[in-house]
């Protein structure tokens, strides 16, 4: 059921509420795709980093082979926004130097300093990371598995690209209207030269190929035959209600919810209290069930082990394929 | 007094006349241009507050995305401030009289 979904989808969000084994899930679809003939790059956007544990590996802002089967493989990022952070800056400060007469370069590079630690800026560039990304994943891979932050977080960066087209929109409406006043000024005296024109086409492009990448980042995430959302929970009440609150707002942003995973389902032949909890579980998945009956729904059992190092992912994988 | 021949009379006469008729123009087209270059201004002013607005204390989600659009926008830093009444650079960081 899932690998159909990783072999049909070429990016995949493995998301849900703190705590219930995304990135288990997402590592072990990854590692099953791979086994699969894949090649798979696996991301992890989460600020607190689980990926390199997991793989018992330091990874870092940028790929490394974490697992190479005999046709496929997987390939491993933790997005690091300081480092995405510095390169943005230093390209913009690069055009700022180009531009600006040699007395003006302090002050604007002190301007820069203020903008880096802006409270948006640290998002803007696990956004920006991730629609690179993106774009690398479907040039040089055949699946992205992006292994996300608690729902919130996730959700936020889902709806960024929408506001930031608007946001680029708004600005470029602004820079058409003073260009038109501009022009109407101009047409009554006759057609002077304007000398801002050359800064003015500036902004204009920059903020273009932003616009553009943004509605490119939007197209790819609402496309729902190339992006799924895969939503991990636990049955247990306060995931479960989480879970369905992801849903409802993947369904408003035009996301695809591909389907649900519960994870670490109890027993119900080892004992009599894991039986019993196994029955309070029953009904929380009722619920779920009810409440979104067309989401595909894999059951993944609580594991003797714990959840790190190739063996367990393997263990895991083999029980996505089973299911 | 000499009558001009009436070659150079003729030049004058038309020199006169389209200054004449220059300074008509101005006086029914000017407000107007002034007009636009106000609503132009308006415009600007508000581009500007935009992008700036992490450096004059509104805090600006987008300052990742802004900082791009300052290497254009640097230069008329200076023609602005005075523009909208403020004398010296408003801000620490843009020093620029």
């Amino acid at each position: 059921m899932l690998l159909k979904l990783a072999s049909a989808r070429k990016v995949l969000f493995v998301g849900g509420k703190g705590g219930v084994g995304k990135t288990s899930v997402a590592s072990a679809l990854a590692l099953e795709r791979a086994r699969n003939g894949g090649r798979v790059l696996l991301v992890s956007t989460d600020p607190a980093h689980n990926l390199g544990h997991i793989w018992e590996m330091a990874l870092s802002n940028t790929a490394a082979r974490v697992y190479t089967a005999p046709s496929g493989y997987v390939d491993a990022v933790e997005i690091d926004p300081h480092s995405t952070i510095e390169r943005h800056f230093s390209a913009v400060s690069a055009t700022m130097m180009k531009l600006l007469p040699e007395r003006l370069h302090r002050s604007a590079q002190a301007h820069l300093e203020l903008a880096k630690t802006a409270p948006g800026s640290h998002e803007s560039a696990v956004l920006e990371r991730i629609a690179e990304l993106i774009d690398q994943g479907l040039d040089d891979y055949d699946l992205v598995v992006f292994d996300t932050a608690p729902s919130g977080h996730t959700l936020h960066l889902l709806s960024l690209p929408e506001k930031l087209t608007g946001w680029t929109e708004s600005l470029l409406a602004s820079r058409s209207r003073s260009d038109r006043f501009a022009a109407a000024a101009r047409g009554i005296v006759g057609g002077e030269e304007d000398p801002e024109a050359a800064a003015d086409s500036e902004l204009r492009r920059t903020l273009i190929a932003r616009r553009d990448r943004f509605a490119l980042m939007k197209k790819t995430i609402t496309e729902g035959a190339t992006t799924g959302f895969v939503v991990v929970t636990v049955a247990e009440k306060m995931p479960v209600a989480e879970s369905l609150d992801i849903v409802a707002q993947l369904h408003s942003l035009g996301v695809d919810v591909a389907s649900l995973v519960v994870n670490r389902r109890s027993p119900a032949d080892a004992g009599a209290f894991l039986a019993e909890r196994r029955k309070r579980e029953d009904v929380c998945l009722q619920e779920l069930r009810e409440q979104l009956p067309t989401v595909p729904m894999t059951e993944l059992p609580l594991l003797v082990r714990d959840m790190a190092g190739e063996d367990a992912l393997e263990e895991l994988a083999a029980l996505i394929t089973a299911t | 007094m000499e009558p001009l021949p009436t070659g150079r009379r003729r030049e004058t006469f038309f020199r006169r006349w389209s200054a004449f008729r220059d300074g008509l123009n101005e006086f029914y087209v000017g407000p107007y241009r002034q007009m636009f270059k106000r609503e132009q201004q308006g415009e600007e002013d508000l581009f500007m507050i935009a992008v700036l607005g992490e450096a004059l204390g509104v805090p600006d989600p987008a300052a990742y995305y802004t900082a791009e659009l300052m290497p254009a926008l640097w230069e008329d830093f200076h023609a602005w401030h005075r523009r909208i009444g403020i004398p010296r650079s408003p801000l620490d960081q843009i020093k620029c009289c």
